[in-house]
């Protein structure tokens, strides 16, 4: 492990840690390695998010920093990349009529990091999508994003949607973003709203019963 | 009150939001009614046809204002004709790459790349003309033809240049801008008909009438380099995001002056994006956002002009800087915000809009609407300074018994 690489891509000196990154691989070092290195990083950021320490600018630029390393390491990485145990599936989306993604890209990034398996299924994302998605993936959890007040009746459609198709029961339902509160967590019959990506993370511990 | 002239009605819902811009007691709490789509539910109409035609539109606005008797009303803010004239890649409106009744959504992206910060801080006019309007805009691809707009200083030689704009891309793009202002210019007159017909029916005109300008780091973000783009730049070129951001200041105060100069109005509507919790942290905020922002406010304050931020979001951890602008020159619309802190720590700085959360008058009950009205208008209502409107502004899928609820509890419960 390289703790250089660690506190480079932690603290946001992105162009060092791609170099650094480079430099290591060249050097030998197993390219798991590296992705374990920006795994711990990442929680990092993570945690200093959680701490308000750091908000969406030190993420979004921690996220391209990620990503510009895995794209070096990822051609040298063999077949199976050995990915690490999930803490539980969660099918996350911005509802139909809402294309507003910023909330839920901080709800995905924060509960990748702490563990959990996020099927993002993009934004305005149809009723019917959500219920195949779940069929397919049997997930623990929903997470239903939407900024516009119509996303109120796409929420309480979506989770109707799953009752019908007789999948409600095996599910917890979050929501979150915008104007959405508890009149609205009624409204739509989901299990729990938050305010924050924090929120989110509590929750879906909660539900899974991971340790928080 | 049946024996009030609608002159008398006017001159009293005026005075009642006077009182309450200048941080006096009014006779009671107005109402501020931002209706936009819920006129479409009301009336039984798709959004598209609610943003198009414009007599029904004024139709059911007006029979709103009557049913529902606030003291201001507004409808929508600008329907599609200009934005399809030109082909705004930044926009969707209903009917136009959204279902009928879909809602206008506002599509960032990053016309303005991080290479454009150099030419655009060199000769901002040039790089929007021939660089930024044909990216953003797909029927004004022919701009980026011309050649840099200063040749124009070369007086009759420049005249030699000509002959580009016979070109057909060129030719399009300047009809496709006719198109756009005309499209504009009908929207701009009903308007300000819609305006006087509201006023002859007693109703006054909302907080909101003026120009429409950005805090210098919104401005950046929503419509140049996207928000990951800005975002970004605060970590990896910040000075360039400043010396940008000090510019397109100058550039809006410009505006906004030459605005009020030419049409009296008074005030400068400033819808707020990212400065609000959660979006950065403290010290970004006090380097990236406070600073344009407060010098924004203050400069169009010495220039007669009254500042309406919108505070979308949640601004609960950053209301002290509020507090700290000058008393009763500015006003503020809050969203999501502890309205009752907001107005323990900015009360006596500023006008306060809102109150009244959206989801409530979609999904609440007519006690639990009457209960919140009641308790805003006492804590939030008390001392003046206070106009109750909902947080979000527009109204979509709010019910009719409700919102008839808000407003007579209003009435009631605002009274001094």
């Amino acid at each position: 492990m390289s703790d250089e690489l660690v506190e480079a891509i932690a603290d946001m000196r992105d162009e060092e840690a791609i170099e650094l990154a480079s430099r290591l691989l060249d050097g030998g070092t197993p390219p798991l390695e590296i992705l374990e290195d920006c795994r711990k990083a990442m929680a990092i950021v993570g945690q200093r998010f959680e701490d308000e320490e750091y908000f969406i600018p030190e993420l979004i630029l921690a996220g391209e920093t990620l990503r510009s390393i895995s794209e070096v390491v990822r051609p040298r990485l063999s077949a199976d990349g050995g990915a690490a145990a999930k803490n539980g599936k969660i099918v996350l989306g911005t509802v139909a009529g809402d294309i507003h993604d910023i909330g839920k890209d901080i709800v995905s990034f924060m509960l990748d990091v702490n563990g959990f398996e996020v099927f993002d299924l993009g934004v305005d994302v149809p009723v019917e999508t959500f219920v195949a998605k779940v069929r397919e993936l049997r997930p623990e959890i929903v997470a239903l994003s939407g900024f516009l007040t119509l996303a109120f009746d796409s929420m309480k459609e979506t989770v109707e949607a799953l009752e019908k198709a007789g999948l409600r029961d095996g599910v917890k339902i979050m929501i979150g973003g915008g104007t959405v509160d508890d009149t609205v967590r009624e409204y739509a019959r989901a299990d729990a709203y938050g305010e924050t990506a924090t929120d989110a993370v509590n929750l879906a511990k909660a539900w899974t019963g991971v340790a928080a | 009150m049946t024996s009030m002239t609608t002159a008398d009605l006017l001159a009293e819902r005026t005075a009642r939001l006077e009182d309450a811009y200048a941080l006096r007691q009014p006779d009671r709490v107005p109402v501020f009614m931002p209706a936009s789509y819920f006129l479409a539910g009301w009336g039984g109409i798709s959004h598209q046809r609610l943003l198009e035609d414009d007599d029904k539109r004024q139709e059911l606005l007006e029979h709103a204002a009557l049913h529902f008797q606030p003291d201001t009303i507004f409808g929508v803010f600008n329907d599609p004709r200009a934005s399809q004239a030109v082909g705004d890649r930044m926009t969707k409106f209903p009917g136009h790459g959204l279902p009928e009744s879909g809602s206008f959504q506002f599509v960032e992206h990053e016309f303005m790349t991080p290479d454009d910060y150099e030419p655009f801080l060199r000769d901002p006019s040039d790089w929007v003309v021939r660089t930024y309007l044909p990216r953003a805009f797909s029927k004004l691809a022919g701009l980026a033809l011309l050649p840099p707009l200063a040749m124009g200083a070369f007086g009759t030689y420049a005249l030699f240049n000509f002959g580009v704009l016979t070109r057909p891309e060129v030719v399009a793009a300047l009809r496709a801008l006719a198109d756009a202002a005309e499209g504009q210019a009908a929207c701009d007159a009903w308007n300000i008909q819609s305006g006087g017909r509201l006023a002859a029916l007693g109703f006054a005109p909302p907080p909101l009438v003026g120009s429409l300008i950005e805090a210098p780091y919104d401005f950046m973000s929503d419509t140049l380099r996207g928000m990951r783009g800005v975002m970004t730049d605060m970590l990896r070129r910040p000075d360039k995001l400043l010396a940008a951001q000090d510019l397109v200041l100058e550039i809006q105060l410009e505006h906004a002056i030459a605005h009020h100069r030419a049409t009296g109005q008074r005030f400068a509507f400033i819808p707020l994006h990212r400065g609000s919790d959660g979006f950065m942290s403290i010290a970004h905020f006090e380097r990236f956002y406070w600073p344009q922002l407060l010098s924004m406010q203050l400069r169009l304050i010495d220039a007669g002009i009254t500042p309406v931020c919108f505070y979308e979001g949640v601004w609960d951890k950053r209301l002290h800087y509020i507090a700290d602008l000058p008393r009763a020159a500015t006003i503020g619309w809050f969203q999501a915000s502890d309205i009752f802190q907001v107005k323990e720590v900015a009360g006596q700085t500023l006008c306060i809009i809102g109150g009244m959360s959206n989801s409530l008058l979609q999904a609440g009950s007519v006690e639990r609407v009457r209960a919140v009205t009641r308790e805003v208008c006492q804590r939030v209502g008390a001392g003046g300074g206070f106009v109750m409107a909902t947080g979000i502004g527009e109204m979509e899928g709010c019910r009719p018994e409700l919102v008839e609820a808000w407003v007579q509890a209003t009435r009631e419960f605002g009274v001094s």
